[in-house]
Protein backbone atom coordinates (compact mmCIF):
# COMPACT_ATOMS: atom_id res chain seq x y z
CA UNK A 1 0.00 0.00 0.00
CA UNK A 2 1.38 3.46 -1.30
CA UNK A 3 2.05 5.65 2.53
CA UNK A 4 3.56 9.25 2.96
CA UNK A 5 3.99 10.44 6.34
CA UNK A 6 0.69 12.34 6.38
CA UNK A 7 -1.32 9.00 6.04
CA UNK A 8 -2.99 7.48 8.50
CA UNK A 9 -3.28 3.66 8.65
CA UNK A 10 -6.45 2.23 9.31
CA UNK A 11 -7.00 -0.79 10.57
CA UNK A 12 -6.66 -3.86 9.07
CA UNK A 13 -10.51 -5.07 9.66
CA UNK A 14 -12.03 -2.01 8.83
CA UNK A 15 -10.12 -2.32 4.85
CA UNK A 16 -11.10 -6.10 5.21
CA UNK A 17 -14.52 -5.82 6.05
CA UNK A 18 -14.58 -3.11 2.90
CA UNK A 19 -13.00 -5.09 0.70
CA UNK A 20 -15.20 -8.44 1.07
CA UNK A 21 -18.75 -5.89 1.03
CA UNK A 22 -21.01 -7.95 -1.04
CA UNK A 23 -22.64 -4.34 -2.31
CA UNK A 24 -20.19 -2.39 -4.02
CA UNK A 25 -18.45 -0.07 -1.38
CA UNK A 26 -16.02 2.47 -1.61
CA UNK A 27 -14.09 3.59 1.39
CA UNK A 28 -13.13 7.55 0.75
CA UNK A 29 -10.93 9.97 2.64
CA UNK A 30 -12.41 13.57 3.43
CA UNK A 31 -10.85 15.05 -0.13
CA UNK A 32 -12.10 11.66 -1.98
CA UNK A 33 -8.81 9.58 -2.04
CA UNK A 34 -9.70 5.86 -2.02
CA UNK A 35 -8.76 4.10 1.39
CA UNK A 36 -10.55 0.92 -0.03
CA UNK A 37 -12.66 -0.53 -2.45
CA UNK A 38 -14.81 -3.44 -2.08
CA UNK A 39 -13.86 -6.79 -4.77
CA UNK A 40 -18.16 -6.33 -5.74
CA UNK A 41 -17.03 -2.52 -6.44
CA UNK A 42 -13.88 -3.31 -8.65
CA UNK A 43 -15.71 -6.80 -10.60
CA UNK A 44 -18.86 -4.86 -10.84
CA UNK A 45 -17.27 -1.53 -12.47
CA UNK A 46 -14.40 -3.35 -14.34
CA UNK A 47 -12.11 -1.42 -12.12
CA UNK A 48 -8.38 -3.45 -11.36
CA UNK A 49 -8.04 -4.10 -7.91
CA UNK A 50 -4.87 -3.13 -7.22
CA UNK A 51 -4.80 0.03 -8.94
CA UNK A 52 -7.45 1.61 -6.79
CA UNK A 53 -6.09 2.32 -3.20
CA UNK A 54 -5.19 6.43 -2.75
CA UNK A 55 -6.31 6.95 -5.93
CA UNK A 56 -8.60 9.91 -6.47
CA UNK A 57 -12.16 8.89 -7.05
CA UNK A 58 -11.67 10.97 -10.15
CA UNK A 59 -8.87 9.24 -11.60
CA UNK A 60 -10.35 5.75 -11.18
CA UNK A 61 -10.67 3.47 -14.31
CA UNK A 62 -10.79 5.94 -16.92
CA UNK A 63 -12.18 8.85 -15.28
CA UNK A 64 -15.29 8.11 -15.53
CA UNK A 65 -16.14 8.59 -11.87
CA UNK A 66 -14.92 12.46 -12.27
CA UNK A 67 -18.68 13.14 -11.94
CA UNK A 68 -18.96 16.93 -10.40
CA UNK A 69 -22.50 16.22 -8.80
CA UNK A 70 -20.87 13.11 -7.62
CA UNK A 71 -18.37 15.37 -5.45
CA UNK A 72 -20.11 18.16 -4.73
CA UNK A 73 -22.47 15.75 -2.70
CA UNK A 74 -19.66 13.73 -1.04
CA UNK A 75 -17.75 16.64 0.03
CA UNK A 76 -21.16 18.00 1.60
CA UNK A 77 -21.88 14.79 3.18
CA UNK A 78 -17.88 15.07 4.78
CA UNK A 79 -18.64 18.56 6.50
CA UNK A 80 -21.67 17.36 8.14
CA UNK A 81 -24.25 18.83 5.77
CA UNK A 82 -25.91 16.29 3.69
CA UNK A 83 -26.42 12.91 3.29
CA UNK A 84 -26.37 10.79 0.39
CA UNK A 85 -29.12 8.61 0.54
CA UNK A 86 -30.74 6.56 -3.00
CA UNK A 87 -29.35 9.57 -5.17
CA UNK A 88 -29.35 8.78 -8.68
CA UNK A 89 -26.64 9.15 -11.23
CA UNK A 90 -25.68 7.65 -14.47
CA UNK A 91 -22.27 6.44 -14.77
CA UNK A 92 -21.16 6.95 -18.76
CA UNK A 93 -18.29 5.16 -19.67
CA UNK A 94 -16.22 4.78 -23.23
CA UNK A 95 -18.06 2.44 -25.42
CA UNK A 96 -20.48 0.73 -23.00
CA UNK A 97 -24.02 1.62 -22.72
CA UNK A 98 -24.71 3.89 -19.35
CA UNK A 99 -25.89 2.59 -16.19
CA UNK A 100 -27.88 3.79 -13.85
CA UNK A 101 -26.23 3.85 -10.26
CA UNK A 102 -28.36 4.11 -6.84
CA UNK A 103 -25.33 5.88 -4.34
CA UNK A 104 -26.26 6.05 -0.40
CA UNK A 105 -23.09 7.85 1.16
CA UNK A 106 -22.72 8.36 5.06
CA UNK A 107 -19.87 9.84 7.29
CA UNK A 108 -18.06 6.65 9.40
CA UNK A 109 -18.72 7.25 12.49
CA UNK A 110 -16.07 5.76 14.81
CA UNK A 111 -15.54 8.20 17.32
CA UNK A 112 -12.49 9.59 15.44
CA UNK A 113 -12.66 13.63 15.69
CA UNK A 114 -9.64 14.15 13.62
CA UNK A 115 -10.28 12.24 10.60
CA UNK A 116 -13.29 11.93 8.47
CA UNK A 117 -14.18 9.35 6.25
CA UNK A 118 -16.85 8.21 4.07
CA UNK A 119 -18.63 5.39 3.45
CA UNK A 120 -20.38 5.43 -0.49
CA UNK A 121 -22.46 2.49 -1.27
CA UNK A 122 -23.53 2.08 -5.15
CA UNK A 123 -25.48 -0.45 -6.64
CA UNK A 124 -25.95 -0.80 -10.27
CA UNK A 125 -29.99 -1.21 -11.03
CA UNK A 126 -29.94 -0.28 -14.67
CA UNK A 127 -30.90 -4.30 -15.27
CA UNK A 128 -33.67 -3.56 -12.55
CA UNK A 129 -34.92 -0.97 -14.71
CA UNK A 130 -34.82 -2.28 -17.56
CA UNK A 131 -36.97 -5.19 -16.01
CA UNK A 132 -39.32 -2.55 -14.49
CA UNK A 133 -39.67 -0.98 -17.35
CA UNK A 134 -40.39 -4.42 -19.28
CA UNK A 135 -43.03 -5.05 -16.91
CA UNK A 136 -44.92 -1.99 -17.05
CA UNK A 137 -45.09 -2.44 -20.96
CA UNK A 138 -46.40 -5.37 -20.68
CA UNK A 139 -49.39 -4.72 -18.14
CA UNK A 140 -49.45 -1.73 -20.66
CA UNK A 141 -49.63 -4.16 -23.51
CA UNK A 142 -52.01 -6.57 -21.82
CA UNK A 143 -54.41 -3.59 -20.62
CA UNK A 144 -54.50 -2.81 -24.52
CA UNK A 145 -55.30 -6.24 -25.71
CA UNK A 146 -57.63 -6.61 -22.92
CA UNK A 147 -59.60 -3.06 -24.76
CA UNK A 148 -59.35 -4.14 -27.99
CA UNK A 149 -61.28 -7.77 -27.01
CA UNK A 150 -63.80 -6.01 -25.22
CA UNK A 151 -64.10 -3.64 -28.13
CA UNK A 152 -64.41 -6.84 -30.49
CA UNK A 153 -67.23 -8.30 -28.17
CA UNK A 154 -69.52 -5.20 -28.01
CA UNK A 155 -68.94 -4.60 -31.86
CA UNK A 156 -69.92 -8.34 -32.10
CA UNK A 157 -72.88 -7.83 -29.67
CA UNK A 158 -73.93 -4.88 -31.99
CA UNK A 159 -74.25 -7.29 -35.06
CA UNK A 160 -76.31 -9.35 -33.43
CA UNK A 161 -78.59 -7.34 -32.30
CA UNK A 162 -78.40 -5.17 -35.47
CA UNK A 163 -79.44 -8.44 -37.47
CA UNK A 164 -81.95 -9.11 -34.59
CA UNK A 165 -84.17 -6.29 -34.93
CA UNK A 166 -83.65 -5.90 -38.59
CA UNK A 167 -85.38 -9.54 -38.47
CA UNK A 168 -88.04 -7.94 -36.28
CA UNK A 169 -89.10 -5.11 -38.46
CA UNK A 170 -90.11 -7.33 -41.30
CA UNK A 171 -91.38 -10.04 -39.92
CA UNK A 172 -95.08 -10.07 -40.46
CA UNK A 173 -96.74 -11.14 -36.96
CA UNK A 174 -96.68 -10.12 -33.90
CA UNK A 175 -95.54 -13.26 -32.33
CA UNK A 176 -92.76 -13.79 -34.35
CA UNK A 177 -91.51 -10.21 -33.45
CA UNK A 178 -92.11 -10.70 -30.08
CA UNK A 179 -89.76 -13.71 -30.14
CA UNK A 180 -86.50 -12.01 -31.56
CA UNK A 181 -87.59 -8.88 -29.03
CA UNK A 182 -86.91 -11.50 -26.24
CA UNK A 183 -83.91 -12.63 -28.26
CA UNK A 184 -82.63 -8.83 -28.56
CA UNK A 185 -83.22 -8.04 -25.05
CA UNK A 186 -81.32 -11.61 -23.87
CA UNK A 187 -78.71 -9.78 -26.14
CA UNK A 188 -78.88 -6.63 -24.47
CA UNK A 189 -78.81 -8.26 -20.96
CA UNK A 190 -75.07 -10.08 -21.91
CA UNK A 191 -74.33 -6.57 -23.07
CA UNK A 192 -74.67 -4.81 -19.87
CA UNK A 193 -72.65 -7.46 -18.21
CA UNK A 194 -70.24 -7.29 -20.91
CA UNK A 195 -70.09 -3.14 -19.99
CA UNK A 196 -69.64 -4.04 -16.02
CA UNK A 197 -67.05 -6.70 -16.89
CA UNK A 198 -64.98 -4.18 -18.67
CA UNK A 199 -65.04 -1.46 -15.81
CA UNK A 200 -64.20 -4.40 -13.36
CA UNK A 201 -60.36 -5.00 -12.69
CA UNK A 202 -60.56 -8.23 -11.12
CA UNK A 203 -63.57 -9.93 -13.54
CA UNK A 204 -66.31 -9.83 -10.47
CA UNK A 205 -69.41 -8.13 -10.77
CA UNK A 206 -70.84 -4.97 -8.57
CA UNK A 207 -74.44 -6.89 -8.87
CA UNK A 208 -76.22 -3.49 -7.64
CA UNK A 209 -74.91 -1.62 -10.38
CA UNK A 210 -75.57 -4.60 -13.33
CA UNK A 211 -79.07 -5.45 -12.18
CA UNK A 212 -80.01 -1.48 -12.19
CA UNK A 213 -78.21 -0.61 -15.95
CA UNK A 214 -79.95 -3.98 -16.79
CA UNK A 215 -83.43 -3.20 -15.76
CA UNK A 216 -82.78 0.63 -16.63
CA UNK A 217 -81.73 -1.07 -20.24
CA UNK A 218 -85.00 -3.24 -20.40
CA UNK A 219 -87.33 -0.61 -18.77
CA UNK A 220 -86.08 2.03 -21.84
CA UNK A 221 -87.10 -0.43 -25.03
CA UNK A 222 -90.48 -2.09 -23.15
CA UNK A 223 -91.98 0.55 -21.30
CA UNK A 224 -93.95 2.78 -23.62
CA UNK A 225 -95.36 5.00 -20.61
CA UNK A 226 -93.19 5.39 -17.91
CA UNK A 227 -95.48 7.09 -15.36
CA UNK A 228 -97.54 3.92 -15.73
CA UNK A 229 -94.56 1.08 -15.32
CA UNK A 230 -91.61 1.22 -13.14
CA UNK A 231 -89.08 -1.14 -12.06
CA UNK A 232 -87.14 -1.14 -9.16
CA UNK A 233 -84.06 -1.98 -8.32
CA UNK A 234 -83.71 -3.32 -4.70
CA UNK A 235 -79.90 -5.08 -4.26
CA UNK A 236 -77.17 -5.24 -1.22
CA UNK A 237 -73.75 -4.49 -1.83
CA UNK A 238 -73.07 -7.98 -3.25
CA UNK A 239 -69.78 -8.93 -5.60
CA UNK A 240 -70.01 -12.17 -7.80
CA UNK A 241 -68.49 -13.85 -10.19
CA UNK A 242 -69.06 -13.17 -13.82
CA UNK A 243 -70.60 -16.95 -14.26
CA UNK A 244 -72.69 -16.06 -11.74
CA UNK A 245 -73.63 -12.63 -12.68
CA UNK A 246 -74.59 -13.53 -16.02
CA UNK A 247 -76.92 -16.43 -15.17
CA UNK A 248 -78.11 -13.62 -12.29
CA UNK A 249 -78.64 -11.33 -15.56
CA UNK A 250 -80.45 -13.49 -17.22
CA UNK A 251 -82.62 -14.60 -14.64
CA UNK A 252 -83.86 -11.18 -14.28
CA UNK A 253 -84.50 -10.25 -17.68
CA UNK A 254 -86.75 -13.65 -18.16
CA UNK A 255 -88.80 -12.80 -15.38
CA UNK A 256 -88.91 -8.84 -15.73
CA UNK A 257 -89.90 -9.58 -19.77
CA UNK A 258 -92.78 -11.92 -18.57
CA UNK A 259 -93.91 -9.79 -15.89
CA UNK A 260 -94.11 -6.65 -18.39
CA UNK A 261 -95.43 -8.81 -20.47
CA UNK A 262 -98.35 -10.70 -19.39
CA UNK A 263 -98.81 -8.74 -15.73
CA UNK A 264 -100.03 -5.39 -17.21
CA UNK A 265 -103.09 -5.89 -20.01
CA UNK A 266 -105.02 -3.36 -20.62
CA UNK A 267 -103.12 -0.26 -19.62
CA UNK A 268 -103.08 -1.25 -16.31
CA UNK A 269 -100.35 0.61 -13.66
CA UNK A 270 -98.15 -1.22 -11.85
CA UNK A 271 -94.56 -1.21 -10.37
CA UNK A 272 -92.05 -4.41 -10.57
CA UNK A 273 -89.11 -4.87 -7.72
CA UNK A 274 -86.41 -6.63 -8.63
CA UNK A 275 -84.38 -7.95 -5.27
CA UNK A 276 -81.55 -9.17 -4.42
CA UNK A 277 -80.11 -9.96 -1.03
CA UNK A 278 -77.29 -12.65 0.72
CA UNK A 279 -75.86 -13.27 3.59
CA UNK A 280 -72.93 -16.28 4.49
CA UNK A 281 -74.69 -19.31 3.49
CA UNK A 282 -77.40 -18.09 1.34
CA UNK A 283 -78.71 -15.34 -1.67
CA UNK A 284 -82.08 -15.18 -2.59
CA UNK A 285 -83.47 -13.21 -5.75
CA UNK A 286 -86.90 -12.30 -5.94
CA UNK A 287 -89.22 -10.54 -8.51
CA UNK A 288 -91.94 -9.38 -7.74
CA UNK A 289 -95.10 -7.53 -9.52
CA UNK A 290 -98.21 -6.32 -8.45
CA UNK A 291 -100.25 -7.16 -11.85
CA UNK A 292 -103.09 -9.07 -12.35
CA UNK A 293 -100.98 -12.18 -10.96
CA UNK A 294 -100.48 -15.93 -12.79
CA UNK A 295 -103.31 -17.84 -13.86
CA UNK A 296 -103.67 -20.95 -12.24
CA UNK A 297 -104.82 -24.27 -13.15
CA UNK A 298 -105.93 -25.01 -16.90
CA UNK A 299 -105.68 -21.59 -17.42
CA UNK A 300 -101.67 -21.63 -16.62
CA UNK A 301 -100.06 -20.37 -19.50
CA UNK A 302 -97.75 -22.91 -20.97
CA UNK A 303 -94.14 -23.39 -20.44
CA UNK A 304 -91.74 -21.11 -23.07
CA UNK A 305 -88.27 -20.34 -23.60
CA UNK A 306 -88.27 -18.05 -20.90
CA UNK A 307 -89.74 -20.30 -17.99
CA UNK A 308 -87.12 -23.00 -19.35
CA UNK A 309 -84.35 -20.46 -19.20
CA UNK A 310 -84.78 -19.25 -15.57
CA UNK A 311 -85.24 -23.07 -14.42
CA UNK A 312 -82.11 -24.14 -15.79
CA UNK A 313 -80.21 -21.19 -14.50
CA UNK A 314 -81.26 -21.39 -11.47
CA UNK A 315 -80.67 -25.45 -10.97
CA UNK A 316 -77.00 -24.33 -12.04
CA UNK A 317 -76.77 -21.80 -9.08
CA UNK A 318 -78.23 -24.67 -6.76
CA UNK A 319 -81.28 -22.06 -6.58
CA UNK A 320 -84.85 -23.12 -5.44
CA UNK A 321 -87.83 -21.41 -7.41
CA UNK A 322 -91.13 -20.43 -5.38
CA UNK A 323 -93.47 -18.77 -7.35
CA UNK A 324 -95.81 -17.22 -4.86
CA UNK A 325 -99.17 -15.10 -5.06
CA UNK A 326 -97.85 -11.64 -4.20
CA UNK A 327 -101.82 -10.57 -3.89
CA UNK A 328 -102.08 -8.43 -6.56
CA UNK A 329 -99.42 -9.98 -8.97
CA UNK A 330 -96.85 -12.44 -8.85
CA UNK A 331 -93.42 -13.17 -6.77
CA UNK A 332 -90.90 -15.29 -8.28
CA UNK A 333 -87.95 -15.84 -5.60
CA UNK A 334 -85.06 -18.19 -6.25
CA UNK A 335 -82.87 -18.48 -2.76
CA UNK A 336 -80.17 -20.55 -2.72
CA UNK A 337 -78.58 -22.13 0.58
CA UNK A 338 -75.17 -23.12 0.54
CA UNK A 339 -73.46 -25.64 2.84
CA UNK A 340 -70.48 -25.84 1.56
CA UNK A 341 -69.96 -21.95 2.66
CA UNK A 342 -68.73 -20.56 -0.72
CA UNK A 343 -71.35 -18.02 -0.46
CA UNK A 344 -71.31 -14.54 -2.51
CA UNK A 345 -70.17 -11.83 -0.49
CA UNK A 346 -72.01 -9.82 1.74
CA UNK A 347 -70.86 -6.54 2.58
CA UNK A 348 -73.98 -5.22 3.81
CA UNK A 349 -76.12 -1.58 3.30
CA UNK A 350 -78.99 -1.63 1.12
CA UNK A 351 -80.29 0.91 -1.69
CA UNK A 352 -82.78 1.77 -3.89
CA UNK A 353 -82.96 2.68 -7.47
CA UNK A 354 -86.27 3.41 -9.15
CA UNK A 355 -86.15 2.58 -13.18
CA UNK A 356 -88.76 3.53 -15.61
CA UNK B 1 -83.84 18.21 -45.39
CA UNK B 2 -84.71 16.39 -48.72
CA UNK B 3 -88.14 16.33 -50.04
CA UNK B 4 -89.56 16.87 -46.20
CA UNK B 5 -87.51 14.41 -44.56
CA UNK B 6 -84.39 14.50 -42.40
CA UNK B 7 -81.20 13.35 -44.07
CA UNK B 8 -79.25 10.97 -41.69
CA UNK B 9 -75.56 10.09 -42.90
CA UNK B 10 -74.37 7.07 -40.93
CA UNK B 11 -70.75 6.16 -41.23
CA UNK B 12 -69.84 2.37 -40.01
CA UNK B 13 -66.87 -0.14 -41.70
CA UNK B 14 -69.18 -3.11 -40.28
CA UNK B 15 -71.39 -3.83 -42.96
CA UNK B 16 -74.14 -5.71 -40.87
CA UNK B 17 -73.91 -2.98 -38.24
CA UNK B 18 -74.27 0.12 -40.83
CA UNK B 19 -77.12 -2.23 -42.58
CA UNK B 20 -78.48 -2.37 -39.34
CA UNK B 21 -78.45 1.31 -38.75
CA UNK B 22 -79.85 2.32 -42.05
CA UNK B 23 -82.79 0.25 -41.56
CA UNK B 24 -83.15 2.02 -37.90
CA UNK B 25 -82.88 5.92 -39.70
CA UNK B 26 -85.37 4.58 -42.30
CA UNK B 27 -87.93 3.28 -40.64
CA UNK B 28 -87.89 6.13 -38.30
CA UNK B 29 -89.04 7.90 -41.10
CA UNK B 30 -85.33 9.73 -42.48
CA UNK B 31 -84.02 9.60 -45.85
CA UNK B 32 -80.57 7.18 -45.11
CA UNK B 33 -76.87 7.94 -46.62
CA UNK B 34 -74.51 5.61 -45.68
CA UNK B 35 -70.33 5.67 -45.92
CA UNK B 36 -67.88 3.25 -44.33
CA UNK B 37 -65.36 5.42 -43.65
CA UNK B 38 -64.65 8.99 -42.74
CA UNK B 39 -63.22 9.53 -46.31
CA UNK B 40 -66.19 8.62 -48.35
CA UNK B 41 -68.72 10.92 -45.22
CA UNK B 42 -66.41 13.67 -46.30
CA UNK B 43 -66.93 13.65 -49.88
CA UNK B 44 -70.76 13.14 -49.02
CA UNK B 45 -71.01 16.04 -47.19
CA UNK B 46 -69.14 17.80 -49.77
CA UNK B 47 -71.80 16.63 -52.50
CA UNK B 48 -74.51 16.98 -51.03
CA UNK B 49 -75.83 20.42 -48.97
CA UNK B 50 -78.81 18.52 -47.32
CA UNK B 51 -77.49 16.27 -44.11
CA UNK B 52 -78.77 17.19 -41.32
CA UNK B 53 -77.23 14.65 -38.91
CA UNK B 54 -74.27 12.01 -38.80
CA UNK B 55 -74.65 9.13 -37.00
CA UNK B 56 -70.84 7.65 -36.78
CA UNK B 57 -68.87 4.53 -35.62
CA UNK B 58 -65.71 5.72 -33.75
CA UNK B 59 -63.26 3.07 -34.85
CA UNK B 60 -62.83 2.60 -38.57
CA UNK B 61 -60.07 2.48 -40.62
CA UNK B 62 -58.70 5.63 -43.13
CA UNK B 63 -57.28 8.20 -42.17
CA UNK B 64 -59.48 9.66 -39.34
CA UNK B 65 -61.54 8.12 -37.05
CA UNK B 66 -65.08 8.85 -35.66
CA UNK B 67 -63.77 11.43 -33.30
CA UNK B 68 -61.62 13.09 -35.45
CA UNK B 69 -64.35 12.90 -38.28
CA UNK B 70 -66.92 14.47 -35.85
CA UNK B 71 -64.22 17.28 -35.13
CA UNK B 72 -63.73 17.85 -38.31
CA UNK B 73 -67.60 18.22 -39.57
CA UNK B 74 -67.85 20.40 -36.85
CA UNK B 75 -65.49 23.01 -37.99
CA UNK B 76 -66.68 22.58 -41.14
CA UNK B 77 -70.85 22.12 -41.49
CA UNK B 78 -71.37 23.76 -38.14
CA UNK B 79 -74.94 22.99 -38.27
CA UNK B 80 -74.80 18.90 -38.99
CA UNK B 81 -75.88 17.51 -35.81
CA UNK B 82 -73.33 14.61 -34.45
CA UNK B 83 -74.22 11.03 -32.85
CA UNK B 84 -70.94 8.60 -32.10
CA UNK B 85 -71.59 5.27 -31.26
CA UNK B 86 -68.27 2.88 -30.06
CA UNK B 87 -67.85 -0.82 -28.60
CA UNK B 88 -65.43 1.15 -26.43
CA UNK B 89 -66.89 1.54 -22.98
CA UNK B 90 -66.84 5.01 -22.24
CA UNK B 91 -65.65 7.72 -24.29
CA UNK B 92 -65.42 10.87 -22.39
CA UNK B 93 -68.19 13.43 -23.88
CA UNK B 94 -65.78 16.29 -23.88
CA UNK B 95 -63.45 14.68 -26.28
CA UNK B 96 -66.68 15.15 -28.45
CA UNK B 97 -67.64 18.90 -30.07
CA UNK B 98 -69.96 20.27 -27.92
CA UNK B 99 -73.71 19.43 -27.97
CA UNK B 100 -72.67 15.87 -29.70
CA UNK B 101 -74.12 13.05 -27.90
CA UNK B 102 -72.26 9.40 -27.63
CA UNK B 103 -73.47 5.80 -26.91
CA UNK B 104 -72.01 2.65 -26.57
CA UNK B 105 -72.31 -0.38 -28.76
CA UNK B 106 -74.66 -2.30 -28.41
CA UNK B 107 -76.92 0.31 -28.56
CA UNK B 108 -80.54 0.22 -27.81
CA UNK B 109 -82.34 1.43 -31.94
CA UNK B 110 -84.89 3.02 -29.43
CA UNK B 111 -81.89 5.33 -27.77
CA UNK B 112 -80.37 6.13 -30.91
CA UNK B 113 -83.93 7.36 -32.80
CA UNK B 114 -85.06 9.17 -29.31
CA UNK B 115 -81.47 11.16 -29.50
CA UNK B 116 -81.66 11.38 -33.30
CA UNK B 117 -85.62 12.79 -33.05
CA UNK B 118 -84.51 15.21 -29.80
CA UNK B 119 -81.76 16.16 -31.95
CA UNK B 120 -83.34 16.84 -35.54
CA UNK B 121 -86.01 18.80 -33.27
CA UNK B 122 -82.94 21.51 -32.19
CA UNK B 123 -83.35 20.19 -28.59
CA UNK B 124 -80.00 18.67 -26.99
Amino acid sequence: MPNSPTDHFEAASTLAVVVSSHEPLLFLSQDLKVLAASASFCRTFGIEPSTVSHKRLSDLGKGEWAMPKLASLLKATASGNARIESYEIDLIRLDQEPRQLVVNACKLDDGDEQRTRLLLAITDVTEGRAEARLKDALIRDRAMLLQEVQHRVANSLQIIASVLMQSARRVQTEEARGHLHNAHHRVMSIASLQRQLSASHDGDVELRAYLIQLCQSLGASMISDPSRLSIEVNVDESVVGADVSVSLGLIVTELVINALKHGFPDEREGMIHVQYGSGENNWKLSVIDDGIGMPAGDNAPKAGLGSGIVEALARNLNGAIQVSDAGPGTNVTISHRNTSGAAPNFLGADSNATIS
Amino acid sequence: MHNGKAVVLVVEDSPIIRMGAIDLVVSAGYEALEAQDADEAIRILELRDDVDLVFTDVDMPGTMDGIRLAHYIRDRWPPVRLLVASGAAIIEESSLPLGSKFFSKPYHDHAITDAMARMLAGNP
